[in-house]
């Protein structure tokens, strides 16, 4: 079936190619995803997430949503994020609390010792069977169990119910999203009344010299590396080229404006070579 | 100018949580309809025009009118703020005070991250609302005042209980109000802190009338902030019952500034009695000493 002409890189496809193409890169990427992701950022992206987290600052109780979340780099950081909240939260309270009988003090420890996260929870979403069989593996090697859920979804069209979650999250994923605007509709629906949507994704390099040697660096290096260290040239070439085609900060903050969220900003990391949105369900 | 314009393209469903202005007694939010939002916010929150994409549903909102009703970000932040003050006490001037509160609002504790990691905003607002409860109750006294039903106080006494009434608002927040003082004297929350405090300062000079004092203008707002801050600390420490240290401290105070005043005008002739005192001291000296050198 022929849909509507859309990009892929910097070809031209249609909708239902776009998908299956896209589906295709990560098919092949998923398993050097992580590595690739370190050599090509030169490991940076840990603090682009780590930031992202950051400026999430959730507390114990959270529902997170993180779609395209594929090899949980995010899940697993807000666990161990609401870990050490919960943590100094436990303390603050003991501290609080030095006149406890010996019954109260077992009895508390007991409740709290089996809620180490806080009710926390984190869904992650994915469209690629792959990726997030890479992230179930990672997920078991590292020891992440409690408070994680692995689904197969797609972002167009979420299987969740309306106003489940407290935040949701898509970190470099949103980029290949075939329908960004549906996507966006999407995460409004999912999201509480009052909930945060959070957006990490490459943007625009406004700062002129910079963005040479940004697509310098782009088109010269990272194709190579991808052709050396996962054999696949043709993703990387895709990769660097969708970030290309992707809306700029102003044009994503309006889109995700149109959405309906409110209170909408971006803060712009390295120059522009990244940009964490935020809006909020209002 | 923009009721004027075609309303840009903006949240086409209804908002999910800012409530009509006609909502406020009711408690749910707004059933879904195609009505335009739209509010006074600063310019660059509205997106440029633009063609709608392809399957983007058209507009057909009600115009501009209805939407005025609305309650603004501003308004739901604020509600939220006073919401949080209820769990400062328990969890003092932080995010999570403010993720509680949003919780009593029916919202998810993700709102809480429309505002600063440091509380600074959530203690901002409470001084603002304390500075407005003085000011009514300030109001509601000089109208009594006016209409015959009560007498004048005398200077001091308005002083002395309108900052008492303005501390007193602290009590339910004492032990984290220390806290909360650092953070108003964070650089960046100084200017907006202190403007808070002055108009706070001349309201309640504004409020003590044209009772004639020598104080100029400058010295009455110094006079009275410095009573103000160094009460407030007093209070901080204070451990004795009902804060009656702190009163007793606040009542000398004032004490000392209508002494003060009394005295600034006998100052300068005291002032010249010494130094025509010091001349002829120094004069003697040094004839005594001429005389003894003879």
């Amino acid at each position: 079936a022929h849909g509507p002409e859309m990009h892929f890189g910097f070809q031209t496809v249609t909708e239902e190619e776009r998908r299956e193409k896209i589906y295709q890169v990560f098919e092949n990427v998923a398993k050097k995803y992580d590595v690739m992701n370190d050599s090509m950022t030169l490991g940076i992206h840990r603090l682009w997430k780590d930031i992202l987290m950051h400026k999430m600052n959730p507390c114990p109780g959270t529902l997170l949503l993180d779609v395209a979340g594929g090899t949980g780099d995010i899940a697993f950081r807000f666990i161990n994020y609401v870990r050490a909240v919960r943590q100094r939260q436990l303390q603050r309270k003991l501290k609080h609390q030095q006149n406890l009988s010996w019954q109260e003090i077992f009895e508390s420890y007991q409740k709290d010792k089996f809620n180490s996260l806080g009710d926390s929870q984190v869904v992650v979403c994915d469209i690629n069977r792959e990726m997030l069989k890479v992230g179930k593996q990672k997920a078991q090697h590292l020891g992440y169990s409690e408070g994680l859920s692995w689904v197969l979804g797609n972002a167009e069209e979420l299987p969740f119910d309306d106003d489940k979650f407290d935040v949701y999250t898509i970190a470099f994923g949103i980029r290949n999203v075939t329908r960004i605007d549906l996507a966006l509709q999407e995460a409004y629906r999912v999201l509480k009344p009052g909930g945060r949507f959070l957006c990490l994704e490459f943007s625009r390099v406004s700062n002129p010299l910079l963005s040479r040697l940004y697509d310098l660096y782009s088109f010269q290096v990272i194709p190579v590396l991808g052709e050396v260290i996962a054999g696949d040239w043709k993703s990387y070439q895709y990769l660097v080229e969708s970030i290309r085609q992707f809306p700029p900060q102003e044009e994503l903050k309006a889109m995700i404006e149109d959405a309906g969220f409110f209170k909408v900003d971006y803060e712009n990391l390295n120059f522009g070579i990244v940009a964490i949105h935020s809006g909020f369900k209002l | 100018v923009r009721c004027q314009q075609y309303p840009p393209l903006r949240a086409l469903q209804a908002s999910a949580v800012l409530r009509r202005a006609s909502d406020e007694h009711k408690k749910e939010p707004l059933t879904s309809s195609s009505q335009q939002h739209f509010d006074s916010p600063p310019a660059d929150h509205q997106p440029e025009p633009q063609e709608p994409q392809g399957p983007h549903p058209s507009y057909t909102g009600q115009g501009g009118q209805e939407s005025e009703d609305y309650e603004s970000e501003e308004q739901l932040q604020h509600r939220i703020l006073t919401a949080a003050l209820e769990f400062v006490p328990q969890h003092g001037w932080t995010a999570e005070a403010i993720a509680e509160g949003a919780k009593t609002l029916g919202l998810s504790v993700a709102a809480a991250g429309m505002f600063q990691r440091d509380g600074s905003e959530l203690i901002l607002h409470f001084v603002s609302e304390c500075n407005t409860k003085l000011s009514k109750l300030l109001e509601k006294e000089q109208k009594l005042v006016q209409l015959g039903e009560a007498e004048k106080k005398p200077i001091d006494e308005f002083l002395r209980d309108a900052v008492e009434a303005r501390l007193r608002m602290l009590i339910p927040y004492i032990e984290k109000w220390p806290q909360a003082l650092s953070v108003l004297l964070l650089p960046r929350n100084i200017p907006s802190s202190l403007s808070l405090l002055t108009s706070m300062i001349d309201d309640i000079w504004h409020y003590a009338g044209d009772q004639s004092t020598d104080f100029n203008w400058y010295t009455r707002r110094a006079v009275l902030t410095g009573i103000y801050n160094t009460t407030e600390l007093v209070m901080m420490q204070d451990s004795s019952p009902g804060f009656e240290d702190t009163w007793r401290f606040l009542e000398n105070r004032v004490a000392d500034a209508m002494a003060m005043s009394n005295t600034a005008s006998q100052v300068q002739s005291t002032g010249e009695a010494v130094v025509q005192g010091l001349m002829g001291a120094a004069v003697t000296v040094s004839n005594a000493g001429c005389k003894s050198r003879i």
